[in-house]
């Protein structure tokens, strides 16, 4: 068990690029457990990249901190992995003198195997110029790199997106497989949710250079509800009956009304209510950008847990 | 299969904190490595070429020359003469040409294409922060720029100096291409050109534009350090009559007329007064005296070297420092005191 | 040692399906007593799916008394489920009822929608818990789960959401 429980942290995070350039990221604020699989969702140009890049240090805030494992980007650099979403490389190193130069780069925490096993799961030729690859054979080096320097922080930014299925399953498994085994604190970015929902427990979404969800899939997906009903409310008046409740998205057809509420309280008899689909909490949150966000900056979560650790090993 | 918990196996059990390998950086730079061994290499093998033989066969066909009664056919080797003068000209031009080659070389491959591509962000997460990445990419190529351009610079030296006196054609000491070409501000040249590089990389990003914008950093510094050159040691001033004309041979800084008062004049143009005869009425009509040089003779020639290499060094230190400055103000730094000092038995008790 | 197929068009959450298989794997024989389950590890390499994921399903099967995890070892199947193993004489009965249903011209949905009946006429359909309840993990909507829908998120009998999730 680690001793910093808190594997990335941002409060008042802002980023603009230029003194007078506009916010790429803005009053970002949660706080991410370590252990976790978090997927950074949102559409393109939401600040996505932008935070992962804050996060790895790349950049330098604008306004506000980020905490990564418990000190600052640049304290933890050694112990954080992150891939770009170009998947940048050195076109004219071949794929072996690529991992030779991550070895002499990261002395001491260099795992050969762990790389090597990536590449040669691709089928690499390891003579082969990194300049001769396909997307997907890129996103693979790129991976090894930062999987072999065995990070205790991973930031992958669209890390899926050139990965034909199988390669995308093979090296998804792979990092779970991290995860389960070193505890591995994985965030991986997306616009597509579908392709994180069954390897993320954890969700930060951003949309419009904010954080607009932020928590536990589980807990996020408890705090929403799916709610339709019936003539609720007598013509022109206007009463839905959601008032009590935080509507994130709500839709009257004729005389049905459906929405997505956060419930503050019980919800009136004969509505018919379900859970909503992390898809359609998400989609619901980018289709509204007024929708108050929900970002508690500190989850409830249990201490710790023995028996999960036995069921591992 | 494994350990027991989920994070027993800590990733980094064996880490001992020691600094990267820069042998990441010739391996990356290889081809350009291996370039500047073989022009380094063809330069001073050139320049050896041209201290020992070429100058001893030119300094023969000139006595040969010298020997040569006034009237007749006179026998000298001409070939060498020319031989020489062209082998000069071959290792001058591209020595002294060799900082721009750097300045070029940094700006575009070394910084700009690697934040135009992004491999720098690489670099960065690889366990090399982005102030230990710039020191490594400016100290490693600047030991081996020093290197070369002080071997050609100290051959190029020997090989004048062989020449000096013997040979008619010999390139005096103030001519402006041997007289860097002698000398360590062509080193300093060299080093501006890689500080240069460095900061057009990182301020354009790019790196076609980082290209020019070095290229432009190393010829401006050029052009400025020559022009600062003589001002940089205090000249002296020679007077000489009107029928002398001038006849101070250095780096002249200024001439012209001295007046009955010892005023400084502007030179009409019109030369000694021997040389034709309106020349008096016109000096005359000046009131002038004689004529005044002030100019370097050889003997400053190390005293303007070393006060010009002193300044190209820190222009070039203060790229760097701009470098090194712009690239703390673009990406994350460790934030200082208070907050790490707290973190740092936390970070012993995870490894 | 069972494989688990995760299908994540079904419907059902993850762990619900890992459950599932698990259980299946016990009544067919394929897990007996003593066997050890796949490690997270080994699950999540061939799944993709969050390690959490594996021990929320393997929690959930250490509450039915069907696993225990022992420390450093591994979790191991503690009791079968056994009561009709691939060879007993109940399922040569399944058999053979299923090839007098093909004579008798009934198509391969006739006989599900036979046995379904008969199934519900028989057996509680709350009586496999993790079927039912409400799925933390994926859920769907109810109309292309297949199966009730829960009227509200607090039903009791739902898994305990808040600790999952957390392998500190």
């Amino acid at each position: 068990m680690t001793v910093t429980d808190t594997a990335l942290a941002a409060s008042g995070l802002g980023k603009r690029f230029g003194r007078r350039g506009a916010w790429a990221l803005r009053g970002c604020a949660f706080r991410l457990p370590a252990g976790r699989v978090c997927a950074v969702v949102g559409p393109n140009g939401a600040g996505k990249s932008t935070l992962l890049a804050l996060a790895a240090g790349l950049l330098a805030p604008s306004e506000g901190t980020v905490t990564v494992l418990g000190t600052d980007p640049a304290s933890a650099r050694a112990r954080v992995g992150y891939v770009a979403q170009d998947k940048p490389l050195y076109p004219q190193l071949t794929v072996a003198e690529t991992l030779r130069m991550g070895a002499d780069l990261n002395p001491g925490r260099w795992d050969a195997e762990t790389a090597e096993r990536i590449v040669s799961a691709g089928e690499l030729d390891p003579g082969a110029r990194i300049r001769t690859l396909s997307g997907g054979q890129r996103t693979r080096v790129a991976l090894a790199l930062a999987l072999a320097k065995q990070p205790e922080l991973l930031l992958l930014d669209e890390p899926m997106a050139d990965l034909d299925p199988l390669a995308r399953h093979e090296l998804m498994g792979t990092l779970m497989a991290r995860a389960a085994q070193y505890g591995t604190t994985i965030v991986m970015s997306s616009h597509v949710v579908a392709e994180l929902e069954d390897s993320c427990d954890h969700l930060l979404l951003v949309g419009g250079g904010r954080v607009r969800l932020a928590g536990e899939i589980d807990d996020l997906l408890d705090a929403h509800t799916r709610v339709s009903a019936t003539a609720p409310a007598p013509e022109g008046t206007g009463d839905t009956g959601l008032a009590p409740h935080t509507v994130v998205e709500s839709r009257v057809t004729g005389r049905q009304l459906s929405a997505l509420v956060r419930p503050s309280g019980p919800l009136p008899d004969g509505w018919r209510t379900a859970k909503p689909s992390l898809e359609e909490l998400v989609l619901a949150y980018l289709r509204n950008p007024q929708a108050a966000p929900l970002t508690p900056a500190e989850p409830a979560e249990p201490a710790g847990r023995p028996a999960d650790a036995e069921a591992l090993a | 299969m494994t350990a027991p918990t989920l994070h027993r196996e800590t990733p980094a059990a064996a880490a001992a904190p020691r600094p990267p390998d820069p042998r990441w950086l010739l391996r990356l730079h290889r081809p350009a490595l291996y370039v500047w061994a073989g022009l380094v290499a063809v330069l001073a093998v050139g320049l050896v070429w041209l201290w020992g033989p070429l100058t001893e066969a030119a300094a023969d066909a000139w006595r040969q020359y010298g020997a040569c009664a006034d009237t007749g056919p006179c026998a000298y080797d001409q070939d060498a003469i020319v031989t020489y003068k062209s082998v000069y000209n071959y290792t001058t031009v591209p020595l002294i040409a060799l900082p721009f080659l750097v300045a070029a070389w940094s700006g575009a491959s070394l910084f700009g294409r690697e934040l135009e591509q992004g491999t720098a962000h690489l670099a960065w997460t690889q366990g090399l922060s982005p102030a230990r990445w710039l020191a490594t990419k400016l100290a490693v190529p600047a030991v081996l720029v020093a290197a070369g351009t002080g071997l050609l610079v100290a051959l190029h030296r020997l090989a004048w100096s062989a020449g000096d006196g013997r040979i008619d054609t010999a390139k005096s000491w103030y001519d402006s291409p041997t007289l860097h070409a002698n000398g360590p501000t062509t080193v300093a040249f060299a080093l501006t050109g890689l500080a240069g590089g460095a900061l057009a990389g990182l301020l354009l990003r790019r790196t076609l534009p980082a290209l020019i914008l070095s290229l432009g950093l190393a010829a401006g510094v050029r052009f400025l350090a020559g022009l600062a050159m003589p001002h940089l040691w205090p000249a002296v001033t020679q007077v000489t009559g009107l029928e002398e004309g001038y006849r101070a041979s250095g780096l002249t800084v200024d001439s012209g007329l001295v007046t009955s008062t010892g005023a400084h004049i502007a030179d009409p143009g019109c030369g000694p007064v021997s040389s034709y005869s309106g020349c008096d009425a016109v000096y005359a009509r000046l009131d002038a005296t004689g004529f005044y040089t002030t100019y370097h003779p050889e003997s400053h020639y190390w005293a303007l070297q070393l006060a010009t290499t002193a300044l190209v060094l820190a222009v070039a230190a203060g790229l760097a420092v701009a470098t090194f400055t712009l690239l703390k103000r673009t990406t994350a730094t460790t934030r200082p005191t208070r907050e790490r000092t707290a973190q740092e038995p936390t970070q012993e008790q995870a490894v | 040692m069972v494989e688990y197929r995760i299908d994540r068009h079904s419907g059902v959450a993850t762990y619900v399906q890992i459950v599932q298989q698990t259980k299946q794997a016990l009544r067919l024989g394929v897990l007996r007593p003593g066997d050890k389950l796949p490690t997270a590890r080994e699950v999540v390499e061939a799944t993709a799916i969050n390690p959490n994921t594996v021990l929320k399903a393997y929690r959930e099967l250490e509450r039915d008394g069907l696993v225990e995890a022992r420390r450093g070892l591994g979790t191991f199947v503690r009791r079968g489920l056994s009561t009709a193993p691939a060879d007993s004489p109940l399922r040569s009965e399944l058999g053979a009822w299923a090839v007098r249903a093909h004579e008798a011209g009934l198509d391969r949905e006739d006989v599900a929608a036979l046995f379904t009946a008969v199934l519900d006429e028989h057996f509680s359909t709350t009586a496999d818990r993790p079927a039912t309840a409400t799925t933390a993990d994926q859920p769907a909507p109810a109309t292309t789960a297949g199966r009730p829908a829960p009227a509200t998120t607090t039903d009791p009998q739902a898994p305990d959401p808040t600790p999952q999730g957390d392998p500190s």
